[in-house]
């Protein structure tokens, strides 16, 4: 029997990436917690509230919508543990490494569509955006947000062993990163957690169109720290949990 | 003849549970090689060190002449898996979940393409490929998680418990497709715990109980070790009497073995024993509830040898 070429790390990737994102997109309950969740709070703050709270609110808003990716990924790998998908994957010639890349490429792209709905419908509902706004930074904050869920999400994904589980435990993660980092509150409780910096650099640019280094850029590093720290230990943590004993 | 598996006291513990306890085997190329033995047996733990899904706490394995710890890739280049549960992707369709694994193993578009077809038809399954795994019935779903362990034409397949849940009319679809499968000159490794399986599909067997072998052979060639008289069964009501019952019958000169199975039933093996039931009943003067006579199985190969059923 002919022995088929080395496969390319690449195309197993495009491969597994794709197929996350289908397997997301076609089921409603996912669907209804990625746009539902951030729309929920838009909806409250336009019409319970008023257009002036809602102003306040909304850059605040933007930042919590790529939040819900923390129980997305880590829902994502605890269903492939515990479906016993991972382990075929496994015995197949694609590394660990790429599995686990593919299931961040997957929820970065929802994150990415999710980020541009989500900033369309705040439009439509007449958030303020300042004429001057950076439109790359309006993505580009909400889309560093998401790196740092992913961070989370692996943490998370590395202790829990079903979806359920993700799901529950993600409010422990969701709603601190919440409450404390003042996005549904006028001040942020502490401020050096990195949603309370994103919702800081995303009012900035959003609602009086700065790019000042110490409000925008500084903060985005710090975000950038926060979520590259989280991001390698989460890989360590995941790579332990599914080694081969 | 090339050797496709071979492990030399194979070993896997789990704390205090030795799962396997000390497997050696030498499977041939090419063949179909059974391996059969009741639910905790240590048969899906045995599969799942030889595809390199799990390290053996000790002894030595060769898969396609690949040590299974140090050149595991080389081996998972070579191999498919049939795993024991339903291990598909609810929300991609049939097809799709073929084309990922035909993916993972590097093949052309074009080739796993209509590989993809053609395994769908064999399966009776083309009109339903663009369905979503999740609203096929059990059935279904097994013949899709059949069909991407052998989508990329490999050199040894795993079968585990291929067939488990399924129908009978499943059940020989399967049946089928993997003898059609093993014409290919590949060598397929079939673990089941259904006696008929094993019996009708394997050009060789291993009976595996309790972490090691304990018979190796043809299927004749294992059932041939009981004798060439039928099996009778017997249900009785009281269990007391049961090695009595044994005993009594063991001094008929046709009678050839006895075994108690369970606590209510007895096994015996006897020439032409069909037309001689009622001789064994005058001996043991004993009020049956239910009499059945029967061929050799390899079923009675393990009472033989262990005193239950495989399914005890």
């Amino acid at each position: 029997m002919e022995l088929k070429k080395e496969p390319k790390v690449t195309k197993q990737l495009w491969y597994l990436t794709i197929k996350n994102f289908k397997s997301m997109i076609r089921e409603l309950s996912q669907l209804i917690w990625i746009f539902g969740y951030p729309l929920v709070f838009i909806l409250l703050m336009r019409f319970a509230y008023g257009l002036e709270t809602y102003n306040i609110f909304a850059p605040g808003i933007i930042i919590l919508a790529p939040i819900v990716l923390i129980s997305q990924l880590a829902g994502h790998f605890a269903d492939e543990k515990e479906s016993g998908t991972l382990q075929r994957l496994i015995t197949t010639p694609v590394s660990r490494q790429t599995i686990l890349l593919s299931g961040l490429f997957s929820q970065l792209i929802v994150a990415a569509i999710q980020i541009v709905i989500i900033l369309l419908l705040s439009l439509l509902f007449g958030a303020h955006f300042d004429s001057n706004a950076n439109i790359f930074l309006l993505f580009f904050i909400p889309f560093l947000v998401a790196f740092l869920s992913l961070g989370f999400g692996l943490l998370l994904a590395s202790i829990v062993k079903t979806a359920g589980s993700a799901a529950g435990l993600a409010w422990f993660i969701i709603l601190p990163l919440q409450f404390l980092g003042g996005i549904l509150s006028v001040e942020p409780i502490i401020e050096f957690i990195p949603t309370s910096l994103a919702s800081e650099a995303m009012s900035a640019v959003m609602l009086d169109g700065s790019i000042e280094f110490d409000l925008v850029g500084l903060n985005l590093i710090y975000i950038a720290i926060w979520s590259l720290i989280l991001i390698i230990i989460g890989i360590l943590l995941f790579q332990r949990k599914t080694a081969i004993l | 003849m090339e050797t496709a598996i071979e492990t030399q006291n194979l070993k896997k513990y789990f704390g205090d549970i030795h799962a396997v306890d000390g497997i050696d085997l030498k499977i041939p190329k090419g063949s179909l090689f059974g391996v059969l033995g009741p639910n905790g047996a240590g048969k899906t733990t045995t599969i799942r060190m030889l595809s390199t899904i799990l390290h053996p706490t000790s002894g030595d394995a060769k898969v396609l002449g690949f040590d299974i710890t140090k050149e595991a890739s080389e081996i998972k280049r070579r191999i498919g898996l049939c795993p024991q549960e339903l291990v598909i992707y609810p929300r991609l369709t049939a097809r799709e979940n073929i084309h990922l694994i035909a993916q993972m193993h590097g093949m052309a578009k074009k080739d796993y393409k209509e590989r993809t077809d053609d395994l769908l038809g064999k399966m009776n399954l083309l009109d339903r490929a663009n369905s979503l795994v999740k609203g096929f019935s059990g059935g279904m779903k097994r013949r899709v998680n059949v069909l991407m362990a052998v989508v990329h034409e490999p050199e040894l397949l795993f079968f585990d418990e291929p067939t488990a849940g399924l129908d009978p009319q499943s059940r020989r679809v399967v049946w089928d497709f993997i003898r059609d499968f093993q014409e290919r000159e590949c060598t397929i490794i079939l673990t089941t715990h259904n006696m008929e399986e094993a019996d009708d599909l394997s050009d060789e067997l291993v009976i595996i109980d309790h972490g090691r072998i304990i018979a190796q052979g043809t299927p004749d060639e294992l059932k041939g070790k009981l004798g060439e008289g039928d099996i009778l069964e017997f249900k009785i009501k009281e269990i007391e009497q049961r090695d009595e019952i044994i005993k009594l019958a063991k001094t008929l000169d046709f009678v050839r073995w006895g075994k108690p199975v369970g606590k209510h039933r007895i096994v015996l093996n006897a020439l032409d024993g069909l037309r001689r039931v009622s001789e064994i009943m005058d001996v043991v003067k004993v009020k049956m509830e239910d009499i059945s006579v029967r061929k050799n199985t390899l079923e009675d190969v393990f009472i033989d040898l262990t005193g239950r059923r495989l399914r005890d």
